[in-house]
């Protein structure tokens, strides 16, 4: 049996202008994750600090051990992740003067 | 019943997965989720690379999930056999719908039968004061789930007629009270082309011109089994029957709830659309009308056809 896979669009060509956190997504399945955020566009001086998050049941939300990364400019970043239990997202932080970012965002889950 | 009509009954009736379903002649496909999404993907609008063009009420159907019905107080609930489910998961926005789809062409028109398990469930909430009154049985959950609907999106061949067969179950209005109703629309679902042609406004509804174009189906009121909380899930059996060679609904059953829907006009869309000959689409619908995110789970999907 070949391995399964999934890749989910969380965020499609969202605008933000301040902290954000996307939807839980259930990934029990799966044994290894990554994280996909392109950025379209950030305004000048602004900052996007993405962490992992882990849930048992949705609800509730722990950081993930890996440690947060950092984008500031338009590109596209991962992160992976494995060990992870039941529910991902990402927590997001937005830094700067009246900062805005355009994103998508994509979770890809194999096991 | 001939021969080989008697042994096909005995190898589905023998079959666990296979049995609690009543196909027709032809499985068009049988989904275990624990196999895997098997092929229901996001629903999204039309664009031409474009992000940015697609239109507001169809950029945020949400990606269907493989569930375990994993929730805070009992830990995994698991499917009807095997751990895992489809799960389609509104945003925690009011009128926010998740919806799903696979996407197949048809080889002859005739009969389409639809059949799945599924539930729904409201996610669990820990208001305090939405106790109030609370009696020990009626969930208030229940109140803050809001519809979810099976449909599909079918062309006659090239040139050919276009229309979309649906039923809703309404669990409750815009204000939260419950009505437990089947409903069918009476109106086609405004397409990207309709609206950028101004045919149409931008819709509230995703299948229907106007919010209030829907009626009851005559039979169709139908209390479910919620179960009290928001972590008790019970499987529901539905079987929805469409006859393409009529352009008709023909049935509805859920439980022990048949439903006659042969009388009911599936509304038809003006013109033709290019690039969809034989178009034969699932569509899996979950809204919420509160700020509580709604789920839709299927155990398994099972699509047979007379043909």
């Amino acid at each position: 049996m070949l391995r399964r896979s999934f890749t989910a669009v969380l965020e499609k060509n969202s605008t933000f202008t301040s902290d954000f956190a996307t939807e839980p997504y259930e990934a029990g399945w799966a044994l290894e994750a990554r994280w996909f955020v392109r950025i379209l566009e950030i305004s000048p001086g602004a900052g996007l600090t993405m962490t992992a998050q882990i849930s048992p049941d949705g609800l509730f939300w722990c950081d993930e051990e890996s440690g947060p990364f950092c984008l500031n400019e338009v590109g596209l970043a991962s992160m992976p992740l494995r060990n992870f239990g039941q529910w991902l997202r990402l927590d997001a932080r937005l830094s700067g003067k009246n900062p805005h970012v355009k994103v998508l965002i994509y979770l890809a889950v194999k096991g | 019943m001939s021969a080989v009509a008697s042994m096909r009954d005995s190898i589905l009736r023998a079959d666990t997965r296979l049995s609690k379903y009543h196909p027709l002649s032809r499985i068009l496909f049988y989904d275990d989720f624990d196999e895997g999404v098997n092929g229901w993907c996001e629903l999204v609008g039309n664009h031409a690379g474009n992000l940015d063009d697609i239109r507001e009420i169809a950029r945020d159907f949400r990606p269907p999930q493989l569930s375990s019905c994993t929730f805070f107080d009992i830990g995994t609930h698991g499917s009807i056999e095997g751990t895992y489910s489809l799960k389609l998961a509104t945003r925690a926005v009011p009128n926010h719908a998740a919806i799903a789809i696979k996407r197949l062409t048809y080889m002859r028109r005739g009969l389409v039968q639809f059949e799945t398990y599924f539930t729904f469930k409201a996610e669990q909430t820990f208001d305090r004061a939405a106790l109030s009154g609370w009696d020990g049985n009626k969930a208030p959950s229940e109140r803050q789930f809001g519809d979810f609907s099976f449909s599909n999106d079918i062309c006659d061949g090239e040139n050919g007629k276009r229309y979309m067969g649906l039923v809703r179950y309404l669990n409750t209005d815009v204000d939260g009270n419950l009505v437990q109703k089947w409903m069918h629309k009476t109106s086609v679902q405004p397409t990207t082309r309709m609206e950028r042609q101004g045919v149409v406004p931008p819709n509230q509804d995703f299948h229907t011109v106007n919010p209030d174009d829907w009626e009851e189906i005559p039979g169709g009121n139908q209390p479910l089994c919620f179960n009290e909380t928001a972590s008790k899930v019970n499987w529901h059996y539905l079987k929805w029957i469409m006859d393409t060679s009529r352009r008709r609904m023909v049935e509805l059953q859920c439980n022990d709830n048949v439903m006659d829907l042969s009388s009911i006009e599936v509304p038809v869309y003006d013109g033709h659309y290019h690039g969809l000959p034989n178009l034969l689409n699932f569509l899996l619908d979950v809204r919420t009308r509160t700020n509580v995110r709604n789920f839709l789970y299927l155990d398994s999907v099972l699509v047979s056809v007379d043909w």
